[in-house]
């Protein structure tokens, strides 16, 4: 795992998260751990149901209420996250963490001008009058790149693009000036080519700003642009961890294999490989490796015990037993092979 | 809207005066005397020939008839008007204080939701919602008058200071309102639950607000859209209580009037005050329309386009 340094701002240790449901104790998140650096993107990729949005409501506070943190830590400078009441919380959202949702159609109050939705977190975080709240706010439209910020101040919701919408999450997310951005899905209710200015956008402001980012996604393809670190979740836990390099050109997981070789890309003319079956059910989940049923390279210890995280590198590691000494020698699909070789030049 | 108006008064004159019995029917009055009476009255020719009359007399004239047996020669339109002020009162007042704290109640219901709180809210929210206003009343006027007299048993019309007057409309008032309090404090109940969990009130959350500011700002105005629905019903529900609780605390207005001139058979009166209540109900949904508009900026923008 990788080193702590000074300037980690936000540390999640062996985060526990599980939901109370009819059936039992629902384990969402199993054991999380992962640290972000001033200035870094750090993206957790997964299916649906992995646990990424649940790790990312539990650090803003907003987790449902039938859900338990059962164990773990979330330092953020000094303060333990997941101990802080509700009172503590208004001092972190907005004004220290920003999120932006996945689905900026229904995030945003359907009656409530866009202008007094941005100027309402002015008003919180800043205390500043109404003049200067509306100043600041249409700079901020602005800044997001919303044409006309004077007359889209006055203007709901339902007068704008989904695209237009997502500018003004993040509008709202960055008034309280912030220094991590969450950013839970931000494209994925988008049209392909929305998608791609909003990215640019949030890499943008990113650097403006110098913010620390936390993306969660499901599409690996997204992430290798964003992202300097990539964590790949699965069952409530994280499988494989390193640099986007590490994880987009050395994989080491099955899982990350499966995922990566699922991906389409302009060259490959070989059938796309689809992971068979489902995510397991979380009230019970497996005893060995969480992915070990979907999994044609498990071993019979995958089934039993639960593979450690192995290191790789310094800053790459998999929890799988294929990397373990003695496991026997695995490569990964051709497909990915392929690709992985012709866009490093077969120099990796 | 004037249609609607049409509608009600032919309905309301075909079916009251459909009715059998003699507008004149009284063994001290002689048959020949009937007779002049029902002639000048047109009484005597068909009864299309009387819509006609009837129509015409309201159009043209705004004459809706003379009262032959509750306030025999003395014209309708008069009696009503002097009845109007204490039943508008009372039926605006009850909505006045039904509405906030309905609302109230409801908020504070959805946020403590399936709390002790919550609960007790809903078991009464039931009682109350089941219980016509007529059996509140008189429930009040036994307890809050007769065994602890807090309050004066019957409205007082001829109290001098509006506090006086007002003190002896409360009990009316409570009896109109505990049925409507209950109804909008369920709805919204309902409502707002749903609204808590949308998106947009985490957004609001993740602003930094607190999550009353977050109710208040973001979630009770989204929430009164589906309630000005509800307050359509309870409005002509309030109106209709009214009818027999104006009677219980003797309130001169128009509830009782409508009763003593169903009994007495005073048909014009009680035509006239038929459509004086229809004309009462319609000016409520209007205005409830119009103040969708002024809640839900998609209505009002959304129409213009």
């Amino acid at each position: 795992m990788p080193t702590d340094s000074n300037d980690t701002i936000l540390k999640v240790t062996d985060l526990t998260i599980s939901f109370k449901a009819y059936g039992g104790m629902v384990q969402a998140v199993r054991g999380v751990s992962f640290d972000l650096k001033r200035g870094e993107t750090v993206a957790i990729v997964g299916e649906s149901g992995s646990g990424k949005s649940v790790t990312i409501k539990a650090i803003m506070g907003i987790l449902p209420g039938n859900a338990v943190i059962e164990g773990g830590a979330i330092d953020y400078h000094g303060t333990d996250l997941t101990k802080l009441n509700e009172e503590g919380f208004h001092e972190i959202r907005g004004k220290r963490i920003g999120l932006i949702f996945q689905d900026p159609l229904s995030a945003l109050n359907p009656i409530m001008k866009i202008g007094k939705q941005i100027t309402e977190v002015l008003h919180l975080t800043k205390k500043l009058s109404t003049a200067d709240a509306k100043t600041q706010a249409i700079e901020l439209m602005r800044s997001v790149g919303i044409p006309e910020p004077e007359r889209r101040f006055n203007q709901y919701p339902f007068q704008f693009s989904g695209g237009m919408r997502q500018r003004i999450v993040i509008a709202i997310a960055l008034a309280g000036d912030p220094e991590i951005l969450i950013c839970d899905e931000p494209t994925t209710a988008l049209d392909v080519t929305v998608q791609a200015k909003i990215l640019d956008l949030i890499n943008q402001i990113k650097k403006e700003r110098n913010l620390s980012v936390i993306f969660i996604m499901h599409d690996l393809g997204v992430v290798a642009n964003m992202a300097q670190r990539v964590n790949v979740m699965y069952a409530g836990k994280i499988l494989e961890s390193g640099t986007a390099e590490d994880v987009f050109f050395r994989p080491a997981h099955p899982y990350t294999w499966a995922l990566l070789s699922s991906i389409p890309d302009m060259q490959t003319k070989e059938k796309l490989l689809a992971i068979p079956g489902t995510p397991p059910n979380m009230i019970h989940p497996p005893k060995g490796d969480a992915f070990a049923v979907r999994n044609k390279y498990a071993l019979k210890l995958d089934f039993e015990r639960e593979p450690p995280p192995i290191r790789i590198s310094d800053t790459h590691w998999a929890a799988t037993w294929l990397l373990h000494p003695k496991a026997p020698k695995v490569d990964m699909p051709e497909i990915l092979r392929h690709r992985i070789n012709r866009m490093t030049g077969g120099v990796v | 809207m004037l249609l609607t108006l049409f509608l009600v008064m032919s309905l309301s004159f075909w079916i009251i005066r459909l009715m059998p019995k003699s507008i004149f029917e009284n063994p001290e009055v002689s048959p020949e005397i009937q007779r002049l009476l029902e002639a000048e009255m047109h009484l005597d020719k068909p009864m299309v020939v009387q819509y006609y009359y009837f129509l015409k007399g309201i159009v043209l004239h705004g004459d809706f008839g003379t009262s032959v047996k509750v306030r025999p020669g003395m014209d309708v339109f008069r009696i009503i008007s002097t009845r109007i002020p204490p039943t508008v009162m009372l039926n605006v007042l009850a909505l006045l204080v039904s509405m906030p704290l309905g609302f109230i109640l409801g908020t504070i219901a959805a946020l403590r939701r399936n709390k002790p709180t919550d609960v007790v809210m809903s078991f009464l929210i039931v009682l109350f919602i089941s219980i016509p206003s007529f059996v509140f009343a008189s429930a009040l006027q036994y307890f809050l008058t007769f065994k602890i007299p807090i309050f004066p048993t019957l409205y007082d019309s001829t109290a001098l200071t509006l506090g006086a007057k007002l003190n002896s409309l409360v009990l009316p008032i409570t009896a109109l309102a505990l049925g409507p309090i209950a109804t909008i404090a369920r709805y919204l109940r309902g409502e707002l639950i749903e609204t808590l969990s949308s998106e947009y009130l985490l957004l609001a959350r993740t602003k930094g607000l607190t999550r009353a500011q977050a109710t208040v700002r973001h979630a009770l105005r989204n929430s009164l859209v589906p309630i000005a629905n509800t307050i359509i019903p309870m409005i002509t529900g309030i109106i209709g209580g009214s009818l027999v609780v104006e009677r219980m605390y003797s309130i001169p207005g128009m509830g009782g009037q409508l009763v003593d001139s169903i009994l007495a058979g005073d048909h014009f009166l009680t035509v006239a005050l038929l459509i004086f209540y229809s004309a009462i109900s319609l000016i409520t949904i209007l205005i409830v329309d119009v103040s969708y508009g002024i809640i839900d900026p998609r209505i009002r923008i959304g129409g213009r386009q």
